[in-house]
């Protein structure tokens, strides 16, 4: 049996968010090195502020300033920062409740080590040298030897000029894709320029390409059997958009082709032929370049074009 | 119109010691779906109603439940649908379904491949995107905020300070590895149920509450979202003998225990529950599928299952199952 193909698969995102108008007046705020809360329909300071109540659901509008100065709620010690986390060297989760606040804020601890950290301790924020209106424009926080701030959270309309509107999170996450079995099978054999489906024991159908199950019995396919190389076009479309990626002149054909002894008509581009010329029932075979693994395209035989009878159940 | 009796017949889950073995989600699904089908006697597509639990965070790519599709004998065509989230939320929805007489008969799935990708960035996706996923938390790290606040509540012992932590207070051996797998149940209502099952799991209710995105709005010592979900599922109405739990970190079993008030008279996770494997979209589904094998096998006469999504407990299922002696 081949071995498993795999490969590295990348999915990067910028993901890009509207804000609310209480989101936007804390993000802005926080760009200001201004602390802004969120009056609750019970008078409580919510930080970081909601745009609707947690319990009510009402809608939230009543701003506050709030302390950069806070304390520890809860804290964890992480000894291998990640590549996207605030801080390069070891440092605390924390949840911290600024003095005014009666909430917590979930962000980081610039700390020597966790004996260095407690619930309780005193913080302040350390502000990102460059900020944007985004959560991390607070750095991190750092320990501060200083009391509470005593007196309520004050009363702020939260206009600022230049107010930030969005914020863009750019994600990536990276995986190690694998086709499975059938299709591992499937594209050794490509590569050895052969073409094979797999047949359904149930129903006796040939898929290609192969997923190792047939969708119409739901039964595992395991018979391997080689089909084509040549087939019929089926039906097809010309494509006259160019795709960003692809190298290739418009217009074009792309066709869906029916391998002799396949059961499922597969897709490719058909070359060596004006795209006017393309006609349903034309005969085709797959061309290998280079020392590609897979068809390049599909081209004409010359042979007649096939009955529309022999084909007609594969449209 | 009185409700109609809703039981699970049938479960079945893949190996859960490891890997996929380079196995697709339809290749590693297949053999756990035929299984359960053939426990309740049906033929691939014979279910009334396909419902299935996952997410394309996990598999790095969109709509990938529709390749499992294939899995399932989907053409012609069958009722189907999907949940992004654990497979014990597909459950519910089947549930619903039967319950309001669309159908008898229904098969739920759900499947999930962890070890394409590194977990603790994929789970930081699901997070607030405001003030929350531009930090890149990962599970273990508020998985660990939650124990530390339970320590400091008295409701945790304080680690031993020489071992090897993940994030503390937490050690490695606190949280699952995370591993691939697939899981499948069938439902049926009143006598389709009898004559598919010796001994039906009969679900007496379910029931699913959530508790606000920011984990700093929480109590996480707490749980009243399972608390509200086991009451309005009917779990205090009688004791139970069973409970599997859905906690991914041991500290969540300590909150979900006294959330759910266990006493000693309950037998927890005698599966080894999610701490055992942890096949993420999975791991819930299992529960419910695990309780309910406990009443097919006589050894409970009336079990809770619990499954939980989003961080520090954010999201729980409770599920009341009961076996019926004749």
């Amino acid at each position: 049996m081949p071995e498993i193909l795999t490969a590295p698969l990348t999915v990067s995102f910028p993901f890009t968010r509207s804000l609310g108008p209480v989101q936007s007046a804390f993000l802005t705020g926080l760009r200001e090195r201004t602390v802004l809360g969120v009056r609750t329909t019970d008078g409580r300071i919510l930080v970081p502020p909601a745009e609707y109540d947690p319990v009510t659901a009402e809608e939230l509008r009543d701003l506050a300033e709030v302390a950069p100065t806070g304390t520890v709620t809860t804290w964890a010690w992480n000894p291998a920062p990640r590549d996207n986390q605030p801080l390069r060297t070891p440092f605390a989760w924390v949840l911290v409740r600024l003095d005014g606040a009666d909430t917590a804020l979930l962000h980081v601890l610039d700390a020597p080590g966790p004996h260095a950290v407690r619930t309780g301790m005193r913080v302040r924020i350390r502000w990102a040298p460059e900020r944007t209106g985004a959560i991390t424009d607070i750095g991190c926080f750092e320990p501060y030897e200083g009391e509470e701030h005593g007196g309520p959270a004050a009363p702020h309309d939260g206009a600022f000029d230049d107010p930030v509107t969005g914020i863009v999170t750019p994600a990536r996450l990276d995986y190690t894709y694998t086709p499975g079995r059938a299709l591992s099978r499937h594209l050794a054999a490509l590569a050895e320029h052969r073409i094979t489906g797999e047949r359904c024991p149930s129903c006796r159908k040939v898929h290609v390409p192969p997923r190792g199950v047939c969708p119409t019995c739901g039964v595992p396919t395991t018979e391997q059997t080689e089909v084509g190389p040549h087939g019929t076009v089926t039906t097809f479309c010309v494509v006259n958009i160019k795709a960003r990626s692809a190298d290739i002149d418009v217009p074009y054909v792309y066709a869906h082709i029916a391998l002799d002894g396949a059961d499922l008509a597969l897709h490719a581009r058909i070359g060596g032929i004006p795209y006017d010329e393309v006609r349903m029932g034309m005969r085709v075979a797959p061309v290998w370049t280079g020392d590609a693994r897979h068809p390049d395209h599909f081209r004409p035989t010359g042979e007649p074009d096939a009955d529309y009878d022999t084909y007609k159940e594969l449209l | 119109m009185t409700p109609r009796d809703v039981a699970v017949v049938a479960f079945a889950r893949s190996d859960h010691h490891g890997g996929a073995d380079g196995a697709s989600e339809p290749e590693l699904l297949l053999p756990v779906l035929h299984d359960a089908l053939s426990q309740a006697g049906l033929a691939p597509g014979e279910a009334d109603f396909t419902c299935s639990g996952s997410s394309d965070y996990l598999a790095g790519r969109p709509f990938s439940f529709t390749l499992t599709l294939d899995s399932v004998g989907a053409w012609p065509p069958v009722a189907e649908s999907h949940v992004e989230t654990d497979g014990a939320w597909a459950l519910y929805e089947a549930w619903v379904k039967i319950l309001t007489g669309r159908a008898d008969t229904a098969l739920v799935y759900a499947h999930g491949k962890p070890t394409t990708g590194d977990l603790a960035d994929v789970l930081t996706r699901q997070l607030d995107p405001y003030y929350l996923a531009p930090l890149w938390p990962d599970p273990y790290a508020l998985a660990a905020l939650q124990a530390r606040a339970l320590i400091d509540a008295g409701h945790l012992d304080e680690p031993p300070p020489a071992e090897a932590h993940a994030v503390l207070p937490l050690r490695a051996a606190d949280f699952p590895a995370p591993v691939d797998g697939a899981a499948a149940v069938v439902l049926a209502a009143g006598d389709t149920a009898r004559r598919m099952c010796d001994r039906p799991a009969w679900i007496r209710g379910i029931d699913h509450r959530i508790e606000p995105q920011a984990p700093g709005l929480r109590d996480l010592t707490d749980s009243p979202s399972t608390r509200l979900a086991a009451e309005r599922a009917g779990a205090f109405r009688a004791p139970v003998d069973t409970a599997e739990l859905h906690a991914p970190c041991t500290a969540q079993e300590v909150v979900l225990r006294r959330a759910l008030r266990l006493d000693r008279t309950v037998t927890v996770n005698p599966s080894g529950g999610a701490l055992a494997a942890d096949p993420v979209m999975t791991t819930g589904l299992v529960r419910l599928g695990e309780a309910a094998a406990r009443i097919h096998r006589g050894a409970s006469g009336r079990a809770l299952a619990h499954a939980t999504s989003g961080p520090c407990l954010q999201h729980n299922l409770v599920a009341v199952l009961e076996g019926e002696d004749r």
